[in-house]
């Protein structure tokens, strides 16, 4: 399927070439939606020239991105726009290529489990066959090139389209089973933001599935592979801040990058959670809440590993969605890549209860970011919490998004064990509910 | 400088217009001085006789008039705005008049009057200006060149502690109180209800019009005006920093514009051919040709700049051992065997 690929591909980089040279670049890369203090572009040329006139560009608050990146665009500069087609177009085909080998090993999975009788009988139209899972990775790849969110992203320059693209191979690294690889893409992408140190339990459910080690506490070969995927991962990782040490000879990065991403001092508003309730709060209470907004984020790894051992997959988009949501500094570029995943779950749309609300809400708040934004700070007949409110209806359409996904999953595995016609102990219909 | 405002201040308004008149008519234009007043007495709805300011009591001297030139009014009588003019570190949009324009050949004098302190001048009832503030401000303006000598005169409580920390050469100055001395006003009027005068100022006054353009008074007499039995305070004066002795100073060198002009009838006429003037022109001058004034300008170099250098550049053990590992990883990968070909 290389040709319809490719002719996304071009589709795809001729729409950013083609807003490039409009004079809506500008325009969209001064969107607090798509450039963060984290990774906007500005701040990137702005620790480049610091650094030219031979100051440490961490030495005043601007520039919070890691000196990998300091070293790709110290290069690289004046091919800017190139650089951040490429990543989005390797992104795509990365995600591409997972896709298609995870089609691989679900169909494989649901053959061996037919074999075994663990369906229910009259399962039949849940089975997923090959005819309908054939175009799925060209439409994540399309979903992904395409989304309004990426062209935004990559317009203006943004940074994030480098994040994803290291979780893109992180994710291919790990469909494809090489644990040495995912742990080295994972310390990449944990050393760029700190949030995919969450992606550590999916990747190693995953790996350990892919080499038939049941998961179960006393064994000793689950502790084993667990101990050297955890080595491999947090050697890479010290490696990685230790090789940046020596870009700048100087740890100053470490405050600068991830210092920032803990302790969120800037609270420019993006449509994130953070910036209100911070700007709102008194100051001896900001630390505590600073806590408990960032454990907010690593919380849900655990539960989620519980309930979602069999399906490491879903449970890797559950956990980067709710990277994306509860994120410091998220932007839509975070958006987009989880909702690149959604063909891959195309089969569970009649489990789906919300399709229309959801979709309604996501698409009207997006239109209602730059309306509200230009009512409160260049009319000024609003206020911030006219923003924050749009702020948390997108953030709540997005939860409600994947909880609507995660219960259409499950329900569809426990139809696929139990049947599809539940009865009740006296015979009538049952349905499922998610506690 | 007036330094006060509000209507019992009323003679720190005079005082000034006062010293403004006599230095006027002792012939500095008003281009060349800069009058800074919270002019606020003479439209105050508390003065009885609207649009004057008399110096006098029973009215005989209204310093107000038609010719007074305010440089800076009312709220812009502050220390900034003052210590900018002294320095003359003034903002481009500054008009002329309010700018001093002076030089290394002018001689400045300063008068201030208003309430201070030991070591402090009040300005306005918000904000002060100290003895060490001006002392700086002085070294600023003989650093820059901007006075040839300068007379201070200040008028105010405890005025002389305003000159004990001047260090800066050519400096005159005189108070009228020493420190621990408060300087009392002259006489009230009782048609306008407020004192008019400081009695140190009006003697100045009554010495200064005893001054013409072409007298030869000298500032020995200045520091014997206004005796401790006429003034009630201690007169001071500081000369330490001044270069010639004040025996030789006349007043005029400060409180007027004098200048020898000698009338002549005979014509002169500027010729070429003076003997005696020889015009020695350096043989090497004559041997290049005139510039034209496109090659002055160094066009060529300026259109054709090379972008500049980046001077930073990533340490080589970086580079090397990014590279190291990422082939590293590549090879871990992807096996052994395909480094046979790369070697």
């Amino acid at each position: 399927m290389a040709a319809p690929l490719l002719l996304v591909v071009l589709v795809a980089v001729t729409v950013r070439a083609a807003l490039y040279r409009s004079s809506l670049a500008a325009f969209i890369s001064e969107r607090v939606e798509v450039a963060s203090p984290l990774n906007a572009w500005k701040r990137v040329v702005e620790g480049l020239a610091l650094l030219d006139l031979g100051v440490s560009p961490y030495s005043g608050a601007i520039f919070h991105e890691t000196p990998l990146i300091i070293y790709l665009f110290h290069f690289l500069i004046e091919y800017a726009e190139l650089v951040f087609m490429i990543t989005d177009v390797l992104t795509g085909v990365a995600l591409y290529l997972a896709i298609q080998d995870f089609n691989k090993v679900v169909f494989k999975k649901q053959k061996f489990l037919i074999e075994l009788d663990k369906y229910a009988p009259d399962v039949a139209e849940l089975i997923r066959t090959p005819m309908e899972m054939h175009y799925i990775p060209l439409k994540v790849a399309l979903f992904y090139l395409l989304n309004p969110y990426t062209v935004m992203s990559c317009v203006a320059k943004s940074t994030c389209a480098i994040n994803n693209t290291v979780i893109a191979f992180f994710i291919l690294a790990t469909i494809k089973g090489s644990a040495f690889l995912s742990a080295v893409f994972l310390a990449l992408a944990t050393y760029q933001s700190l949030y995919p140190l969450t992606l550590f339990a999916p990747a190693l459910l995953y790996l350990l599935q892919r080499q038939f080690i049941p998961i179960k506490l006393k064994s000793k070969s689950f502790w084993l592979y667990t101990m050297q995927y955890a080595a491999l991962y947090l050697c890479s990782l010290v490696v990685i801040i230790c090789l940046s040490f020596f870009l700048l000879n100087s740890w100053d990065f470490i405050p600068s990058v991830y210092g920032f991403i803990l302790s969120v001092p800037d609270l420019t508003p993006n449509i994130g959670l953070f910036w209100y309730f911070f700007a709102e709060m008194f100051e001896h209470f900001s630390l505590f809440f600073v806590c408990v907004f960032q454990i907010n984020v690593f919380f849900y790894t655990i539960p989620l590993a519980i309930k979602l051992k069999e399906h490491p997959v879903f449970f890797m988009f559950v956990q980067i969605a709710i990277i994306s949501i509860f994120k410091s500094y998220p932007t839509v570029g975070d958006i987009a890549l989880y909702m690149a995943f959604l063909p891959v779950w195309s089969h569970l749309y009649r489990f789906l209860r919300n399709v229309f609300i959801l979709s309604c809400v996501l698409i009207v708040c997006s239109f209602l970011f730059p309306v509200l934004w230009h009512l409160w700070i260049y009319a000024g007949s609003a206020n911030s919490n006219f923003y924050y409110a749009i702020t948390l209806t997108f953030n709540i359409g997005q939860i409600l998004l994947i909880s609507d996904y995660f219960y259409a999953f499950l329900r569809r595995e426990y139809y696929l064990t139990h049947g599809l016609h539940l009865t009740r102990q006296d015979g009538t219909e049952a349905m499922l509910v998610l506690k | 400088v007036c330094t006060s405002r509000f209507w019992f201040n009323y003679r720190h308004v005079a005082n000034t217009l006062s010293v403004y008149r006599s230095v006027k008519r002792l012939g500095i234009p008003d281009s060349h001085i800069v009058l800074m007043l919270a002019d606020d007495m003479a439209c105050n709805p508390r003065n009885p006789k609207p649009a004057t300011v008399f110096s006098h009591k029973n009215m005989e001297l209204n310093v107000y008039g038609d010719d007074v030139e305010v440089d800076y009014r009312s709220y812009e009588v502050t220390v900034e705005n003052f210590l900018r003019v002294l320095t003359g570190r003034i903002p481009p949009s500054t008009p002329r008049s309010k700018r001093l324009l002076s030089d290394d050949r002018s001689n400045i004098l300063i008068y201030m009057t208003g309430h201070g302190g030991n070591g402090f001048l009040k300005f306005q009832d918000s904000e002060e200006i100290t003895n060490v503030e001006l002392a700086d401000a002085f070294e600023q303006m003989w650093q820059k060149r901007r006075y040839n000598e300068l007379l201070f005169i200040i008028d105010t409580c405890q005025g002389a502690s305003m000159y004990e920390r001047f260090y800066s050469p050519n400096i005159m100055a005189l108070a009228s109180s020493q420190v621990g001395e408060d300087s009392l006003s002259h006489q009230p009027d009782l048609g306008i209800g407020v004192h008019l005068m400081d009695r140190y100022t009006f003697y100045v006054l009554e010495f200064l019009e005893e001054i013409h353009p072409a007298s030869q008074t000298n500032m020995n007499d200045l520091f014997q005006v206004c005796p401790k039995s006429l003034c009630v305070s201690t007169p001071g004066h500081r000369t330490d920093l001044f270069q010639r002795d004040p025996q030789n100073v006349l007043i005029t060198d400060f409180f007027g514009s004098v200048r020898k002009v000698e009338i002549t009838t005979e014509t002169i006429s500027l010729d070429r051919d003076l003997p005696g003037f020889e015009r020695k022109l350096p043989e090497e001058e004559l041997a290049t040709e005139p510039l034209k004034y496109a090659e002055q300008l160094p066009v060529a170099q300026i259109i054709h700049q090379k972008p500049k250098q980046k001077d930073w550049h990533p340490p080589g053990g970086f580079i090397l051992g990014l590279w190291a590992l990422i082939i590293m990883v590549f090879f871990k990968t992807y096996g052994i065997k395909h480094m046979k070909h790369i070697f």
